[in-house]
C-alpha cells in the first residue's frame, strides 16, 4: 500500500468512526449478549454432556486406536494421503507453510482492496482450504473404525470394588476359593489335588503392596502354579481390571483399609425379608456369580454344566435337571448340602456355602424357583 | 435528546452487565467454593474396633506399647496413619489403653520406667502411669480408648474424623 | 456522599477517566454480530483460566497418580464434575471461536494496513490456542490422552533430519512417560498461558490503539 492509498484508507476509516457509534454501550452489548450465551452454553455442555470417563493409560494395550482431539483430524487423516517415503511433506511441508502463509498474510496480500468483491482470489482460496478442512474431518471421523467396547469404566470406588468382585468370582474362585480361603484344588486342569495356602490373611495381606499383588496376577507365578491374568501375557484382564480387582482385594481382606460406608452395601448379597419370595434374577444370580461361574462357564471342567442364565442353571449340562421347582431333592440342593450323588460331589468343592445362602436356595426351590421378583 | 438517551442506555448496559456477571459469579462462584472445601467436608471417618492382642501379652502394672496402622482413603490415595498406644492392665480386669498422643499440642509422649511417667518431649510435660497430668501445659489427662475382650483378645475403639 | 470524595481521589491518582475514555467511551464504526468473535474467545479464555486453576488444585502431573487425581476430581470433589466438564468444553468452543474469528478477519481483510501485527499477534493466539489443546489432551493420562499423544509426537518425529531431536525434545527423552507428562503439564499451565496472556495484552492494545475495522463497503 502506498501513502496515498494508506491516507485515503485513513480518512474512510475516520469517517466511518464519525458515522459509527460508542464503543460502550452500542457494541459491547453483543459481546455481553454472546458471552452470557457461550456461558449457559458451557454450563449446559458441563451438566448434560459432560466429559465421558475414560479408561487408564496402558501403554501395552496395542488394540486400542489412537486419535487426536477432533480439531486436528484433518491434519491426521491427511496423512493418509501420504505414503511413507514422503510422509514428511504432510506432517511438515503443507502445515508448515499453512502456518507461514497465515502469519505472513498481510505483507505479501497486495491487493489495497477490502471489499469481498475485489480479493475473490484471496476469498475463494481461503474457501478451498476451509472446506479441504472440513471434508477430511468428517472423513476422518466416518472412516476411522469405532473404538472397540471397553464396557463402563468403573470410576467410584464401590464401582471398582464391585468390578474387582466380579473378576475374582471368575477367574480366581476355582482355586483361591469364594473367600480366599484356599484348600484343595479340585477340577482344574494340571493343579488338581495342589493344596492352595488362603490368601485371605492378615500375612499376605499386610507383606503384599498393592503393586506387588498387582504383578502377581498380571504375570502370575508360574512356579508355584498361578497362571498370568494380564492380557498382555495371555490372561483376559486388562490393567484397569487387574486394578479393580487388587481394589477388591485390599477392602476386602485388610483389615487395616477403612471401606467406606457407601462401598459396603454394593457387595452385599440381597438379604431376604421372612415373607419375601427369592427369585433368580434379584438374590439367585449374585450368589451363583460369586461362588459357580469360575468353574460352571464354557472351557472348564464341569459336566457341561454352566450357570451363565436362568435356563442353564436350571436345565443344562449331562445330569439336568439340575433344579426342579417345588423339590428339594434336586441335584443343586443336594449337592450343596455336600451329599455325594451321580451328578457329583460336594459344591462348592473347597468350601460349603453359609447357611444363610443354602436358606435362600431352599426357599427359592420351595417358592417353584421363579425367575423374576413378584411385583 | 440523543444525548440523554445515550446516558439513561449506557445504565441500562451497565446494570445488566453488572447482573449478569454476578449470576456468572454465583453459578460458578459457589461451585468453586464447594469444590475447594469439599475435602474438608467429605473426610472418611474413621471408627474401627482394633485388635490389639491378647491380654495375656500385657505385663500388669507396666505400660506396654503397642503399634498399628490404619489406611484411609483421602482423594487418590490412601494414606497410612500410624497409631501407638499404651495398655495398661491394672489389678483384675481393669484395663486402660492409652493415647500416646500428647493432650497438649499433639507430640508422641513415651513412657520411663525409671520415673514411672510419660513424658512428652515438646514442652516437658509429665503424666502419671495412669495418664493424670503431673506438671505442664497438657489441659486434660492423656486420652483414652473405649476397649471391650472378645474370646481372650483385646480391642480398642478407634475414633478420628 | 463519599463517592463524591473518594473517586475524585482515587481518579487522580490512577487516571480512571482516562481509562474510561480510551477503552470504553470512544466512537467506533458500526459493527455487526461477527464482530463479537474476539471478545467470545476472550471470555472463554478466562473461564478456562478460571476452571484450569480451579483444576489444579487437586490435579497430580504424575503417570501413577493423574488418572486417580482426575477420577477423585470427577466423583470425589463436590462440583468438580462442573469445573473439569466447563474445562473440557471450553477448550472445544475456544478453537471454534479463534478460527471462526480468524476467517472473519480474513473476510473482512482487516488483516491489511494498519493492522497487520493485530493480525500476527492472532495467528500466533491460534497456534498457542492449538498448543493448549495439544499439551491439555494428555493431561487426564487415559487412553485417548496417551495414544494421541504418542501420534502426535511421531508426526512431529517425521521432519526430516532434525525429527528424532524434536521428537525426544517433545516427549523428553524417547518414550512417551513421567518426564512428557511433566513438561506437557509445564507447557500448559505456565508456558503457554504466560504466552497467551502477553499476546493477549498486545493483541487488545493493539485493537484500543487502531479501532475495531469496520465493515467493507463495495468501493473499499
Amino acid at each position: 500500500m502506498n501513502d496515498i492509498q494508506k491516507a485515503q484508507y485513513n480518512e474512510k476509516y475516520k469517517r466511518a468512526k464519525r458515522n459509527g457509534e460508542k464503543f460502550f454501550p452500542d457494541t459491547l452489548y453483543k459481546d455481553l449478549l454472546i458471552a452470557i450465551a457461550l456461558f449457559l452454553l458451557l454450563v449446559g455442555l458441563a451438566a448434560f454432556i459432560g466429559v465421558a470417563a475414560e479408561p487408564r493409560a496402558d501403554p501395552s494395550d496395542t488394540t486400542y486406536i489412537p486419535r487426536p482431539e477432533w480439531y486436528f483430524l484433518f491434519l491426521f487423516e491427511m496423512l493418509k494421503f501420504f505414503p511413507g517415503s514422503i510422509e514428511w511433506v504432510g506432517t511438515t511441508i503443507i502445515p508448515g507453510a499453512a502456518v507461514i502463509a497465515l502469519l505472513l498474510l498481510p505483507f505479501y496480500d497486495k491487493n489495497p482492496n477490502r471489499h469481498w468483491k475485489r480479493r475473490k482470489f484471496a476469498l475463494t482460496f481461503m474457501s478451498v482450504v476451509v472446506a479441504a478442512m472440513v471434508f477430511l474431518t468428517i472423513r476422518a471421523v466416518i472412516t476411522t473404525p469405532p473404538q472397540k467396547d471397553v464396557g463402563a469404566v468403573a470410576t467410584t470406588l464401590p464401582a471398582k470394588i464391585a468390578a474387582g468382585l466380579d473378576f475374582y468370582s471368575v477367574q480366581c474362585n476355582e482355586c483361591h476359593g469364594a473367600e480366599g480361603e484356599g484348600g484343595v484344588i479340585k477340577g482344574v486342569k494340571g493343579l488338581e489335588g495342589f493344596k492352595m495356602k488362603p490368601i485371605n490373611s492378615q500375612d499376605e495381606m499386610y507383606t503384599r503392596s498393592d503393586d506387588t499383588l498387582y504383578n502377581i496376577i498380571e504375570y502370575g507365578q508360574p512356579s508355584l502354579g498361578m497362571p498370568p491374568f494380564g492380557k498382555a501375557f495371555g490372561g483376559e484382564l486388562s490393567r484397569s481390571d487387574i486394578g479393580n480387582l487388587v481394589t477388591y482385594l485390599r477392602y476386602t481382606w485388610d483389615n487395616r483399609v477403612e471401606l467406606p460406608k457407601e462401598a459396603a452395601q454394593t457387595n452385599a448379597i440381597p438379604t431376604l425379608g421372612p415373607t419375601d419370595i427369592p427369585s433368580y434374577d434379584v438374590n439367585i444370580a449374585p450368589i451363583v456369580k460369586r461362588y459357580c461361574v469360575s468353574c460352571h462357564r464354557p472351557g472348564k471342567e464341569n459336566n457341561n454344566y454352566v450357570m451363565g442364565s436362568y435356563a442353564d442353571v436350571m436345565n443344562s449340562g449331562d445330569h439336568k435337571p439340575n433344579v426342579v421347582p417345588g423339590d428339594l431333592n434336586s441335584n443343586l440342593i443336594r449337592m450343596i448340602h455336600r451329599e455325594k450323588i451321580d451328578a457329583g460331589g460336594e459344591m462348592p468343592p473347597t468350601k460349603a456355602l453359609s447357611p444363610d445362602l443354602v436358606a435362600i436356595f431352599e426357599r427359592w426351590v420351595k417358592a417353584g424357583a421363579p425367575e423374576k421378583p413378584k411385583k | 435528546m440523543a444525548r440523554s438517551s445515550n446516558v439513561t442506555r449506557r445504565g441500562f448496559i451497565t446494570s445488566v452487565m453488572a447482573f449478569a456477571g454476578s449470576i456468572m459469579g454465583v453459578v460458578v462462584g459457589l461451585p468453586i467454593i464447594g469444590y475447594l472445601i469439599s475435602p474438608a467436608l467429605n473426610g472418611a471417618k474413621t471408627d474401627a474396633w482394633v485388635p490389639v492382642g491378647k491380654l495375656d501379652n500385657y505385663p500388669p502394672n507396666v505400660p506396654t506399647q503397642f503399634s498399628f496402622t490404619r489406611t484411609k482413603v483421602n482423594g487418590w490415595e490412601k494414606t497410612v496413619n500410624s497409631y501407638s498406644v499404651y495398655v495398661l492392665r491394672g489389678d483384675g480386669d481393669k484395663i486402660k489403653v492409652l493415647s500416646t498422643v500428647c493432650t497438649h499440642l499433639g507430640c508422641r509422649v513415651s513412657y520411663s520406667k525409671d520415673s514411672d511417667t510419660y513424658a512428652c518431649p515438646c514442652h516437658d510435660a509429665r503424666f502419671s502411669r495412669e495418664g493424670v497430668v503431673l506438671s505442664g501445659p497438657p489441659p486434660r489427662p492423656m486420652d483414652q480408648y473405649e476397649t471391650k475382650m472378645d474370646n481372650g483378645t483385646l480391642f480398642i475403639r478407634v475414633l478420628a474424623s | 456522599m463519599i463517592s463524591k470524595r473518594v473517586f475524585p481521589w482515587l481518579d487522580e491518582r490512577l487516571g480512571l477517566t482516562t481509562i474510561y475514555k480510551t477503552t470504553l467511551d470512544r466512537m467506533v464504526p458500526k459493527v455487526n454480530w461477527w464482530f463479537t468473535l474476539g471478545s467470545a474467545t476472550l471470555f472463554l479464555f478466562v473461564m478456562q483460566l478460571v476452571t484450569g486453576i480451579m483444576l489444579s488444585v487437586y490435579y497430580v502431573p504424575s503417570p501413577d497418580k493423574a488418572y486417580d487425581s482426575i477420577e477423585y476430581i470427577m466423583t470425589g470433589v463436590a462440583f468438580g464434575w462442573l469445573i473439569r466438564g466447563i474445562h473440557h468444553w471450553g477448550a472445544t468452543l475456544m478453537v471454534i471461536t479463534v478460527f471462526i474469528h480468524m476467517l472473519r478477519v480474513f473476510f473482512y481483510a482487516a488483516y491489511k494496513y494498519p493492522r497487520e501485527i493485530t493480525w500476527t499477534t492472532g495467528v500466533f493466539l491460534l497456534l498457542a490456542t492449538l498448543g493448549m489443546g495439544f499439551t491439555g489432551y494428555l493431561l487426564p493420562w487415559n487412553q485417548k490422552a496417551y495414544w494421541a499423544t504418542t501420534v502426535g509426537t511421531s508426526i512431529a518425529g517425521s521432519v526430516p533430519g532434525i525429527g528424532d531431536f524434536i521428537l525426544r525434545a517433545l516427549r523428553g527423552g524417547s518414550d512417551l512417560s513421567a518426564v512428557t507428562l511433566a513438561r506437557f503439564f509445564s507447557a500448559h499451565i505456565w508456558m503457554l498461558p504466560a504466552v497467551i496472556i502477553a499476546l493477549i495484552g498486545v493483541h487488545l492494545y493493539l485493537v484500543i490503539r487502531l479501532g475495531i475495522s469496520s465493515v467493507p463497503k463495495e468501493n473499499d
